[in-house]
Formats: structure tokens, C-alpha cells, sequence
């Protein structure tokens, strides 16, 4: 794992494994750091890691983020596939992005689990989760509404 | 039984009439059933009928109902042990039905071997041939240089011969020989063009079938050795290959020479260790069957079959899959009655163009001798993105003419208001007087549709 994150990093000429955003999520965690961007404009790749510390305030970039239009509607976040959905970070007891979650667009707010895989769900926009619609553990289809954003 | 089941959880890899069929013999068996469904089918009602209802995917048939993964994954998740693939999409996928096996899942089907052999048409044509099922008379190999060999094969063929390049296609490199006389100029020519065009001058001939029928023999086979055959079906209305309407049995084919073909293509099987449904396909022209193709997997026009021998089919797959003996034997398989199979499909009934959207109005026909398989209620919204069959009318009568009576009154009583149907192509067909004698060939629904736009 180690080796494999080695060349990751220096060379991000390619998206992760899930397995392998995992690990990196999980290091960020025991750092104390929220969130990781790599980005790689030559090869139009772009990653982003955020993995909300349940005690740490809003990253700054955010809290400056434009306020929500008034009378907006409620963005679904919804499932790009099937599975078992999990609403918490399978190696920390905090939630993805509870009620209140600031979000930015492409951030992971909730996994599939499909045996050993796992397939992240991303919020469409950024913005604040104004309810979770999914139960933790359910059997959801493709397209499944798990929780809504109220867009920035 | 008195063997535990092998499954008790069916996945239905399928939408349509053919998802809703396939649940009900689940059902009648005491199976339970897992739809997976494309987004644009969630409204289904085999989706709404199901133990277990799961979508995989978007409406593109390539992300959901061809998505040989997320099929497997779907098993899985939903905790069925046997996938059933019903037609099309997966059902003729040789590697689909050996990756169901690897995942320790029962496929309802044939073997991914016998799937393969039969999907190339060289190792099918070789097998049927080497299993005494007949195939189109020809030179069996390429042509000798030599032309009184190559004349000597064709009068064995019989005139008119059709000269084709080995490395010929698509109706390119091919010659039809009416006489003896024309035979070595067009052999030489075909030669010369198949060099030019394709790089190789082997040529072979074959018996050119000019007005053939289109007629196919069901079979059903258990994994202890019995093979049955279920009667013919004739298939020869067809629009751009597509079957428009079928019939059980093949009008004016002795039942005597059915069952000599039918018995050669039980035992076909029987050497290839065949499991499950298959059909058959031949042409059939003048006395002489010549074997296209087999048909891996239950048939559209299967409830035909059904109605004239009193075997379910499709239960009959899940328990040939259970690995349940047939329990029957083929002299107590009835050729009763004839039956009739009209196609509906939501599509323009002159252009032929499909003809997407709500379903406002809905009413069925019945009575004696009428079966509908439909997915399709009021309020449904056919689709785009698949094919447009929303529904099959079959009729059974004691005859030909009472099975054809009984589909006239069923087809003037069917009213579907919201898209346009077929319903009056068939109307038409009914009443034409050269499908009322029977038998007509393959190529007449198009001259008979040419006709009737003609001015």
C-alpha cells in the first residue's frame, strides 16, 4: 500500500482506486487534516479528499463560499449505482455529511458497498445537506435519492 | 422433489412481456423473483410483482440489461441463486452464462459450450450435419478446380445452385445458377470477382432455396438424457427478419415428416448434451429442411408451442435448471389444435416507425381459445430505448380456421388508444387469401407490404 501510494501521489496521471481514496482518507483523518486536493491540469484530473473532522470548523474556502439564492430548490443527491448505502465512513463513526454538512461539488457524502467495492456518491453542487433521505445499510438502486443539498 | 432445489431466488435479466412470463412460472413454482430494472422500466409490472426490485441502471440497455457485472453484482446483493436471461440482451451470451456458473449461480439456459457452438454458424452447420439434422445440399467443402467434379456436385445439389466465395458476405460474392449450361461461366466469373474482391477465389455451392418457409422446431431437454420435441412452428411472415406472426403447426406439412425432423433434432441434442429450450430454424422448401440456425434460449413466439402440446415452457426451464427430470415422454406430447401468435407492437402501421408514449386506453380480448402476454396496463408509457412489442394475442382453436376466427374477433375487440399499433396489419393479414390457403414463403410480407403502398 505503501509503495502504491508513493507513486500515486508524485504521479497523478490517473483517479485512484476507491480502496486506495480510502487509505488516503484515512491518513488525512489520523493527521488531523479535513481535506486533500491533487490536481493535474495537463491531464484534466483533478482530486478532491475531504473528510469533514467532526470537531473542526468549515474550511475557509467555504465559508466564503457565495450564499444560497433565495427560494432555490433542493438538489437530490442521488446514486450513480446500486448497492448497500453507508451514510458513515466505514473506519470512523462520523457521518459523511450529516444535516448542516457544508458540501462542495464532488464531494463524497455517502459509499456503496458492493461486496468489496465501493462506489462513492458525490453531491452534484455545492452547498448545505438539508436532509439524508437514505437509510444507513438499505439495498438502494441506481438513481436513488439518498439526502438533498440546498444549493449555495 | 425430493432433492433439496438448487435455488429458491430467481433473477428475471429482462424487461417486457418476457420479464412478466418468466415471473409468473416463478411464481406458479413457488420461486421468488428479483426484477433489476433500467431506470426508464421502473413503472413495470413484473417490477412491481417481484420479491425483490432493484434498479441498476439508466434506460441504456448497455448500462443496465447488457451489464454483464452489475448483473452478477445484483444476484449477489439480492441473494438469488439462479439467473434467468428470457431473450434477447444476454440470453445467446456464451461467456454471460459461464460467468453466472463461475459465480456459483444457476444459469436457465444452456451451457456457455453449447451456446458458442451454436452461435458460429461453421461449428453449428457441423454439428447438426454430423447429428444427421439436414442442412442446405451443397458442395459440403470448397469447389474443385475441376469443372466436370463441380458439375457433377451441382446435379446432385439441383438446379438453381447458388455459387458463393468462402470469403464472401453480406450478399457480396455470390451467384445463382439456374441451368447446367450457365454453371462454368458463373463458377469461373464468381472465381475471377471473389479473387478480385475478397483476395480468394475458393468457391462453394449450396441449393439456392428461391421461395423457402421459414419453420422451426422447439425443443426441451433435462440434464438426464430426454430430449423432446414440441412440434413446429411457421414463421414465415417476417418484415426485415423480424417475425411478425407466427403459427403452430406449419400449415400443410405432413405431421409425419414434422416428426422425423423434430425426432432428428431430439437427438441432436442428445449428442451435444443440450440442456433446457432451444429452436430449430430452418428453411423449408419444397419437401426439403435445411437448418439455419439454433436458437439457445426460450423464443418470442413460445406461448404457440404451449398452447398445442399443454407444455409450460418456461416452467419447464426452471426445472430442467433444478435439474429435475422431464417427467415426460414424447409420445405423451399432443400436437392439439393450431395456434396463432400476432405481435403487437407499438409502431406505425405504414411507416413502421416506433411509436413511443402513454398508453391511454387498454382493453383486452378474451374468450375460448385467447391468451394475451403483456406487460403492458392503461397508463403505461412505452419507451424509447428498447423494442417495440407491448404485447403478443395468442389464439388456439380445433383447426386453422377456428384459431384464425377466434384471433379476428380477439384483434377487432383489442383497443389500444395513446400509440399506434400493428393491430390493423394483422387485421389485413388474417384476411388475405393466400395466408388463409397457408404456406406462404419467407419474402411475401414484403411483395404483400410493396403491393399495398404501391399506388
Amino acid at each position: 500500500m505503501n509503495n502504491r501510494s508513493e507513486q500515486l501521489v508524485p504521479h497523478f496521471d490517473r483517479l485512484p482506486e476507491p480502496d486506495q481514496i480510502t487509505q488516503m482518507a484515512t491518513w488525512l483523518a489520523q493527521a488531523g487534516l479535513d481535506s486533500l486536493e491533487l490536481t493535474n491540469e495537463a491531464a484534466g484530473l483533478k482530486l478532491r479528499i475531504r473528510v469533514g473532522q467532526a470537531d473542526t470548523g468549515l474550511p475557509a474556502a467555504q465559508a466564503a463560499a457565495p450564499q444560497a439564492h433565495a427560494g432555490a430548490g433542493h438538489v437530490a443527491v442521488r446514486t450513480p449505482y446500486f448497492g448497500h448505502l453507508c451514510l458513515t465512513h466505514p473506519l470512523r463513526d462520523a457521518p459523511f455529511a450529516p444535516v448542516g454538512t457544508k458540501v462542495a461539488q464532488g464531494d463524497v457524502v455517502a459509499l456503496l458497498t458492493l461486496d468489496s467495492l465501493q462506489v462513492p456518491v458525490t453531491a452534484p453542487a455545492a452547498g448545505t445537506v438539508v436532509d439524508v433521505v437514505g437509510q444507513p445499510g438499505a439495498l438502494v438502486g441506481y438513481g436513488a435519492t439518498v439526502m438533498h443539498i440546498q444549493p449555495d | 422433489m425430493s432433492e433439496t432445489p438448487r435455488f429458491s431466488r430467481v433473477l428475471i435479466a429482462n424487461r417486457g412481456e418476457i420479464a412478466l412470463r418468466i415471473q409468473r412460472a416463478c411464481r406458479q413454482l413457488g420461486l421468488e423473483t428479483v426484477a433489476v430494472y433500467s431506470e426508464a422500466d421502473a413503472d413495470s409490472r413484473h417490477v412491481q410483482e417481484a420479491d425483490v426490485a432493484l434498479c441498476i441502471g439508466p434506460a441504456a440497455a448497455a448500462r443496465s440489461y447488457l451489464d454483464a457485472d452489475g448483473l452478477l453484482l445484483a444476484a449477489r446483493l439480492t441473494g438469488a441463486q439462479a439467473i434467468h436471461p428470457g431473450y434477447g440482451f444476454l440470453s445467446e451470451n456464451a461467456d454471460f452464462a459461464d460467468a453466472v456458473e463461475a459465480a456459483g449461480l444457476t444459469f436457465i439456459g444452456p451451457t456457455g459450450a453449447s451456446i458458442r457452438m451454436m452461435g458460429d454458424k461453421i461449428t453449428a452447420k457441423r454439428a447438426m450435419r454430423d447429428a444427421g439434422v439436414p442442412c442446405v445440399p451443397g458442395s459440403d467443402g470448397p469447389l474443385p478446380a475441376d469443372m466436370h467434379a463441380v458439375k457433377t456436385i451441382a446435379l446432385q445439389v439441383g438446379f438453381p445452385v447458388i455459387v458463393k466465395a468462402s470469403g464472401g458476405g453480406g450478399g457480396r460474392g455470390m451467384r445463382v445458377v439456374e441451368r447446367e449450361a450457365d454453371l462454368a461461366q458463373a463458377v469461373a466469373l464468381t472465381a475471377k470477382e471473389a479473387q478480385q474482391a475478397f483476395g480468394n477465389p475458393t468457391l462453394y455451392l449450396e441449393r439456392f432455396m428461391q421461395k423457402p418457409r421459414h419453420v422451426e422446431i422447439q425443443v426441451l431437454c433435462d440434464t438426464h438424457g430426454t430430449a423432446l420435441w414440441l412440434g413446429a412452428r411457421d414463421c414465415s411472415l417476417q418484415r426485415r427478419h423480424q417475425k411478425v406472426l407466427e403459427e403452430a403447426s406449419a400449415p400443410g406439412i405432413a405431421p409425419q415428416t414434422i416428426a422425423e425432423i423434430g425426432e432428428r433434432c431430439a437427438e441432436a441434442c442428445r449428442r451435444i448434451g443440450y440442456r433446457g429450450a432451444g429452436t430449430f430454424e430452418f428453411l423449408y422448401e419444397d419437401g426439403v429442411f435445411a437448418f439455419i440456425e439454433m436458437n439457445t434460449r426460450v423464443q418470442v413466439e413460445h406461448p404457440i408451442t404451449e398452447e398445442t402440446t399443454g407444455i409450460d415452457i418456461v416452467a419447464g426451464q426452471l426445472r430442467i435448471a433444478q435439474g429435475e427430470p422431464l417427467g415426460v415422454a414424447q409420445a405423451d406430447i399432443p400436437l392439439l389444435g393450431h395456434s396463432i401468435e400476432c405481435r403487437l407492437n407499438a409502431e406505425d402501421p405504414f411507416t413502421f416507425m416506433p411509436s413511443p408514449g402513454t398508453i391511454t386506453r387498454w382493453d383486452l380480448p378474451g374468450g375460448p381459445g385467447i391468451r394475451v402476454d403483456t406487460h403492458v396496463v392503461a397508463g403505461y408509457t412505452v419507451q424509447p430505448y428498447y423494442d417495440s412489442l407491448i404485447g403478443k394475442i395468442i389464439s388456439h382453436g380445433a383447426t386453422r380456421a377456428e384459431a384464425i376466427a377466434r384471433m379476428q374477433v380477439a384483434l377487432a375487440e383489442m383497443k389500444v388508444e395513446g400509440v399506434s399499433t400493428n393491430i390493423a396489419l394483422h387485421r389485413d393479414l388474417l384476411a388475405d387469401p393466400d395466408f388463409r390457403r397457408g404456406g406462404v414463403d419467407i419474402h411475401y410480407l414484403e411483395r404483400w407490404l410493396a403491393q399495398r403502398t404501391a399506388p
